[in-house]
C-alpha cells in the first residue's frame, strides 16, 4: 500500500499540448484574469485578518462598527503594552512554540520514518495507538490532563505545557511524515546500506535530507499552532506561565470583553507568527529538494 | 526548596537567555505569608482586590493576584477545589455557581461585617450544614436603561405594551434604529426572556416564584414553560422581533456584546443589562450616549402587580484546603475589606459596582445622583423571587431553557405553544438528572 | 507490491529484538513515552470516568456501568441532530478545504511574480489566534455592526441574520472552518509537491502533456500519499471541531448547529457531569475510528483504481 506510483504507463497516455482557452480567446488575457484571480483569492483569504488589523486601531467606541466612523489610533497597543505580564508572555509563548515545534519533530520524524519503511506488527500496532488516540476528543480528556500535570508537580512550567504539546502533535505529525516518506523513493537508503553505511546513518544522511520540505511545513504548522493554542495554555498555567493566548482570553470577561484590546494582542501575536512563516517558508519551496 | 522541575525550567529560560531574550524569573519564596486570590480579570474585581492588598501592605502579608480567564473559570477552580494539592486561599465566587461549591468553601459567618451586608443575596451560597460560604463583592443587579436625550423621565415605558408604543414612535421619528436591544442567546437569557418572564409573575418551575428546593423537589421540578403566563412572554418577544420590529431579528443570537455594542452606538432606545455597565455607556472613549442613559424600574407584564427587580452578588469564598492560618489571614482580610468604607465608595465611582457593605449606600446616595437614580431602578423595587435557581443542575436547566425558547422564537408564532410543551419536560429532565 | 518492505525491512535473522526491532523500538521510543503520560494516562482517566457517577463539582466515583452510555444513544437530539449534523460538517468542510488547498498548492507550485507574498498572504489564517478569529467572523457577519451585511446592502441584496437562523449559521460556521483549514490543506499538499521527483513532470513537459493530463495521471496519483493522510486527518479533526462552532454560534440557534464536541463540551462542563460528557466523547471516539478507517479505505481503492 506504501508503493510509489507506476509512472511509465501515465506518461504513455500522456498527449501533446493544447492551447489554453484564453490564451486562444485574448492573447495576453490568460494572464491578466490569472492575476485578477490570485489577488482575488489572497484578497479573501487575507480579509478576516485585515478587518481585525482594522479594529485594532479604532478606538474603543468603534470596534464593534467598524465601518462607521474614520477615527483611527494606536492607543489600543499602547494599552496593551502597559502591562507587564504581556512582555513575559511573549517570551514564554515564543519558547514554548519553538521548543515545542523542536521537540514535536524530533521525536516523530523517526516515528514517522519507522511507520513508512517497516511493516509488520510492531509498526501496525504502533499505527493503531496513534490513529485512535488521534480520535478521541479533548473534552474528555483535558481535564484528567490537568490532574496529570498537578499530580507530576509541573502544572504551570514550561514542561507542563511543552509535553502535552508534543504528545498532541505525535499522532499528527508521525502520520504526515510517514506519507512524506512514502513518497520519497527507498532505494538510495537500500544502497546507502549496501554501502556499509548503519541504519541511524542511512535515515539522517539520505532520508531526513530528502525530507526537508515536509520537515518544514510540519514545523511551521507546528510552531503556529503552539502559538494560537487556546485550551492547554488556559488550562495549564497559571499566573507564573503567562502565555499570550492566556492573556487574549483574558480580555473576555463574565460582562463582555475588551474587544479593541483583544484585537490589538492578536495583531501585536501576528508579528513573530509571520516571521516565522517567512522565514521558514523558503524551505518548503523549490530548491531544496535533493 | 528548588525541585527539579523548577530547576529544568531555569535551564530553559537561560537558554531563552542565550538566544538574547531576557527572561524574568518569578521572585525567590520570601518568609512573608502569601494569600494567593484566583479572580477574573474585571475592574470590580480589582477595585475589590485593592482594598484587600491595603490591608496586606499593612500587615506584611504577601499578595498574590491570579487572574483567570472566564472561559475556564469556574471548570478550573472547580477541578481545582475537588482535588488535593495546591489550593488558593481566596477565591472569586459567583451565584450562578453558589451550589457547586458548597461543599468545599469555608463557612464565612464569623467574618466581621457580615452583619453590614444585604440578606437578600446570600440565598444562593447556604452550604448544606446551613452555613454561609461566600462574604460579598459587588451587587449585580439587572437595570433597565433608556435614552434619557429621548425621552423624560415619566415617558419611560412602565409595561411592555408601552414598550411597544414608545419604541415604534421613536423608530417612526427616525431617532433611533431599534427600540430594544438585550442578549437573549445562552448565558444571557436574563436580559430579554427572563426579566420579562418575572415582570409577568411568571417562572420556570411550578410553584411558581419557589426557591426552596424540597417544595421544588416535592413537585417533581414540573416546568412551568406550557403555562399560559410563559406563552405570554415568548410571544411578546416574537412580536418584538417579527411583527412589531422594536428589536432585530437576529437578536436571538446575540449576547451581551453584541446588544452593548448596538445600545452604545446609539442605535437602539432601551436595553437591560447589569447595573455595572453604566460606568461603561458613560465612557467616552467607548460610547457614543455618553450622559444620555438613564435607569427606570422594569416595564411590566400582563400580570404583573407591582415592579419587580433582582438583586444578586459576586463574592469571594475561601477554599476548605488553605491551611487554617491562612484562612485565618483571609477572614481578617475581608473584614478589613468589608469595613473600608473609603474603598467601597471608590469601588462604586470608580466601576459603577454597589459596594457590599449596605451603610454605604445610603452615604453615597446621599452625595451621587446616580446611585440614588439606581436605588429606585433596583434596590427599592422588591425583587419577586431570585434570578436563579440554587441547586447544582441549574446550569443544565438554563441551557433547556434557552433551547426552547430560542426554538419558539425562530419558528411560526402559531407553533409557540407545541414548542414550548415539548420543551417542558426537557427542562425537566435537566433538574431531576 | 511495496519496495521498502522489501528494502529496509529485509529481516536477515529472525531473533526477538534483534537489531531491526531495536532499531525500530529506538525511534518510536520518545514518542511513546509522551503518549503515554500526556494522552493514554488522561484517555484513561476520561474512559473511567464515563463509566462513573462523576459530577465536576461533587466526583461521588461509584461505578455506574453504561448508564451515561445509554442515556447519550437514547437522546433523541445527540442521534438525530448531533450526529447528522457533525457528519455532514465534517463532510462539507474537508471536501471544500481539500479542493480549495489543493488548487492553491498547484497555485503556489508555479512560478509567478509575488509568488512568495501570495504564499504569505494565504497562510495568513493559520497564523491569527484561531478563537480571535472566529469573534471576528461572529462580528463579521452580525446582522446590524456586520461587515457583510453592510456590504450586502450597499450592492442592493437584503442583509440576513446570519447567525439567528440554522441554515446561514451553518454556513457561517462552514465558512469559518473552510478559511481556516484550506491554507493547512495548500502548505502540506505544496510541500508533498516540492518533495516529488521532478523527472516524470520534465519527461511530461517534452511529451507536451496539457496540464489537466498531468495533474490527474501524475501529479493526483503521486500526491497519493499525502493527499490520504491530510484527508484522514482533517476529517477526523473536523469532526472533534470545537471552538470556532463554539465561538461562533455555540451549536444554536436553539441547538441547530450542534456538533457531537459541543454536545460534549455542554454536557461535561456546562451542565457539570463530567462522567456524561466523556460517555459522550468516547461514543464520538467510537463512530470516528470506524469512519475515519472507512474514509481511508474508499481513498485507497478509489487511488488504486483512478491509476
Amino acid at each position: 500500500m506504501t508503493s510509489l506510483p507506476q509512472l511509465g504507463s501515465s506518461i504513455d497516455a500522456l498527449q501533446p499540448p493544447r492551447k489554453g482557452f484564453f490564451a486562444a480567446l485574448a492573447p495576453g488575457g490568460g494572464r491578466i484574469l490569472f492575476a485578477l484571480v490570485v489577488i482575488g483569492v489572497a484578497f479573501l483569504f487575507a480579509f478576516p485578518v485585515l478587518w481585525v488589523l482594522l479594529t485594532s486601531l479604532r478606538p474603543a467606541s468603534g470596534v464593534f462598527y467598524v465601518h462607521r466612523g474614520t477615527e483611527f489610533t494606536l492607543h489600543n497597543f499602547v494599552e496593551v503594552l502597559q502591562q507587564e505580564s504581556v512582555y513575559n508572555a511573549f517570551i514564554n509563548s515564543f519558547a514554548i512554540s519553538t521548543f515545542a515545534t523542536l521537540l514535536s519533530l524530533g521525536v516523530t520524524v523517526t516515528s514517522g520514518y519507522m511507520l513508512s519503511r517497516f511493516r509488520g506488527p510492531a509498526p501496525s500496532v504502533w499505527f493503531a495507538i496513534i490513529y485512535v488516540l488521534r480520535c478521541v476528543p479533548y473534552i474528555s480528556w483535558v481535564l484528567p490532563l490537568f490532574f496529570v500535570t498537578r499530580q507530576l508537580g509541573i502544572f504551570d512550567t514550561y514542561w507542563g505545557l511543552l509535553l502535552p504539546h508534543v504528545a498532541v502533535h505525535v499522532c499528527f505529525f508521525s502520520w504526515i511524515m510517514k506519507g512524506f516518506f512514502d513518497g520519497i523513493d527507498p532505494s538510495m537508503e537500500y544502497a546507502a546500506l549496501i554501502d556499509g553505511c548503519t541504519r541511524w546513518g542511512a535515515f539522517f544522511r539520505v532520508a531526513m535530507p530528502a525530507a526537508v520540505p515536509g520537515l518544514t511545513a510540519l514545523a511551521i504548522l507546528c510552531w503556529l499552532y503552539t502559538w494560537n493554542e487556546f485550551l492547554f495554555a488556559l488550562l495549564l498555567t497559571s499566573h507564573k506561565t503567562p502565555i499570550l493566548t492566556v492573556v487574549m482570553a483574558q480580555f473576555v470577561h463574565e460582562l463582555g470583553m475588551e474587544w479593541h484590546l483583544m484585537s490589538a494582542t492578536a495583531i501585536l501575536a501576528l508579528i513573530p507568527a509571520l516571521i516565522v512563516t517567512i522565514f521558514g517558508q523558503k524551505y518548503v519551496i523549490r530548491g531544496l529538494r535533493v | 526548596m528548588v525541585s527539579p522541575i523548577r530547576a529544568t525550567r531555569r535551564h530553559l529560560l537561560s537558554c531563552l537567555a542565550a538566544i538574547g531574550l531576557a527572561a524574568v524569573l518569578p521572585a525567590a519564596a520570601q518568609a512573608q505569608v502569601e494569600l494567593k486570590v484566583g479572580y477574573m480579570k474585571h475592574p470590580i474585581q480589582d477595585a475589590s482586590l485593592d482594598m484587600m492588598e491595603k490591608w496586606a501592605k499593612a500587615n506584611n502579608v504577601k499578595f498574590t493576584r491570579v487572574p483567570m480567564a472566564y472561559n475556564v473559570f469556574q471548570e478550573k477552580v472547580t477541578a481545582t477545589l475537588t482535588t488535593q494539592g495546591d489550593q488558593f486561599d481566596l477565591i472569586w465566587h459567583n451565584d450562578d455557581w453558589g451550589q457547586l461549591w458548597e461543599k468545599w468553601l469555608e463557612p464565612t459567618d464569623d467574618v466581621k461585617g457580615m452583619e453590614n451586608v444585604d440578606k437578600w443575596p446570600l440565598d444562593a451560597f447556604w452550604s448544606a450544614e446551613k452555613k454561609m460560604t461566600v462574604v460579598p463583592m459587588v451587587h449585580t443587579v439587572g437595570t433597565f436603561f433608556y435614552r434619557s436625550d429621548l425621552l423624560k423621565p415619566n415617558e419611560v415605558p412602565k409595561t411592555w405594551a408601552e414598550l411597544v408604543t414608545v419604541s415604534q414612535k421613536l423608530q417612526k421619528d427616525g431617532k433611533v434604529k431599534w427600540g430594544y436591544v438585550g442578549g437573549m442567546s445562552m448565558n444571557n437569557t436574563w436580559f430579554a426572556q427572563w426579566w420579562t418572564m418575572w415582570t409577568n409573575n411568571c417562572d420556570i418551575f411550578y410553584p411558581l416564584l419557589e426557591r426552596n428546593n424540597a417544595k421544588l423537589k416535592a413537585g417533581g421540578f414540573k416546568s412551568a414553560l406550557a403555562d399560559p403566563c410563559h406563552k405570554e412572554v415568548i410571544e411578546f418577544w416574537w412580536d418584538a422581533l417579527h411583527k412589531h420590529k422594536i428589536s432585530p431579528e437576529a437578536m436571538t443570537s446575540y449576547g451581551r456584546n453584541e446588544a452593548n455594542a448596538i445600545f452604545m452606538a446609539g442605535d437602539a432606545a432601551f436595553t437591560l443589562v447589569d447595573s455595572t455597565h453604566w460606568g461603561e455607556f458613560n465612557d467616552p472613549a467607548r460610547s457614543k450616549i455618553v450622559g444620555k442613559v438613564g435607569m427606570a424600574p422594569f416595564p411590566m407584564g400582563p400580570r404583573a402587580k407591582a415592579h419587580t427587580s433582582w438583586n444578586e452578588i459576586w463574592g469571594w469564598g475561601i477554599p476548605k484546603g488553605s491551611p487554617a492560618e491562612k484562612k485565618k489571614l483571609t477572614k481578617q482580610m475581608l473584614a478589613a475589606m468589608l469595613a473600608d468604607e473609603e474603598g467601597q465608595i471608590t469601588q462604586w465611582k470608580k466601576t459603577g459596582g454597589p459596594p457590599p457593605n449596605v451603610k454605604v449606600w445610603d452615604k453615597i446616595a446621599a452625595q451621587d445622583p446616580v446611585f440614588k437614580q439606581l436605588k429606585h431602578a433596583v434596590f427599592d423595587q422588591k425583587p419577586i423571587t431570585h434570578s436563579a435557581y440554587y441547586f447544582a443542575q441549574w446550569p443544565a436547566v438554563h441551557k433547556a431553557y434557552s433551547d426552547a425558547s430560542v426554538k419558539a422564537l425562530s419558528g411560526k408564532r402559531e407553533d409557540i405553544g407545541k414548542v414550548l410543551e415539548e420543551g417542558a419536560p426537557l427542562v425537566t429532565r435537566a433538574a431531576t438528572n | 507490491m511495496t519496495l521498502s518492505a522489501i528494502d529496509l525491512d529485509h529481516p536477515p535473522k529472525r531473533r526477538l529484538f534483534g537489531e531491526r526491532q531495536r532499531f525500530m523500538l529506538l525511534l518510536i521510543a520518545p514518542a511513546a513515552a509522551a503518549l503515554a503520560f500526556f494522552q493514554i494516562l488522561p484517555i484513561m482517566t476520561g474512559a473511567n470516568a464515563s463509566f462513573r457517577d462523576w459530577s465536576l463539582h461533587d466526583p461521588q466515583m461509584t461505578w455506574v456501568g453504561f448508564k451515561h452510555y445509554v442515556y447519550v444513544l437514547t437522546d433523541a437530539g445527540f442521534v438525530w441532530t448531533v450526529m447528522p449534523n457533525t457528519i455532514f460538517f465534517m463532510v462539507i468542510s474537508v471536501a471544500c478545504s481539500l479542493v480549495f488547498g489543493l488548487a492553491l498548492a498547484l497555485l503556489l507550485n508555479r512560478n509567478f511574480p509575488g509568488r512568495a507574498v501570495v504564499q504569505t498572504i494565504l497562510l495568513l489564517p493559520l497564523m491569527v489566534a484561531p478563537v480571535v478569529a472566529a469573534i471576528m467572523i461572529r462580528w463579521m457577519f452580525n446582522d446590524q455592526f456586520g461587515i457583510v451585511n453592510v456590504v450586502l446592502e450597499l450592492v442592493g441584496l437584503p442583509g440576513q441574520p446570519w447567525l439567528a437562523q440554522r441554515w446561514t449559521a451553518f454556513s457561517v460556521i462552514l465558512f469559518a472552518d473552510i478559511w481556516l483549514w484550506t491554507p493547512w490543506f495548500a502548505l502540506l499538499l505544496l510541500a508533498g509537491l516540492q518533495s516529488l521527483p521532478r523527472e516524470p513532470f520534465e519527461a511530461a513537459a517534452i511529451d507536451g502533456a496539457s496540464h489537466w493530463r498531468v495533474f490527474r495521471y501524475l501529479t493526483v496519483p503521486m500526491l497519493r500519499p499525502v493527499m490520504v493522510v491530510c484527508i484522514v486527518i482533517r476529517a477526523i479533526d473536523a469532526f472533534r471541531t470545537f471552538d470556532i462552532v463554539w465561538t461562533i454560534s455555540q451549536g444554536g440557534p436553539a441547538r441547530s448547529t450542534e456538533l457531537f464536541s459541543i454536545y460534549a463540551y455542554i454536557e461535561a462542563f456546562q451542565a457539570m457531569n463530567f462522567a456524561r460528557g466523556s460517555a459522550a466523547a468516547m461514543i464520538g471516539a467510537a463512530v470516528i475510528v470506524v469512519l475515519a478507517m472507512i474514509i481511508f479505505r474508499v481513498l485507497n481503492r478509489w487511488a488504486e483504481v483512478s491509476k
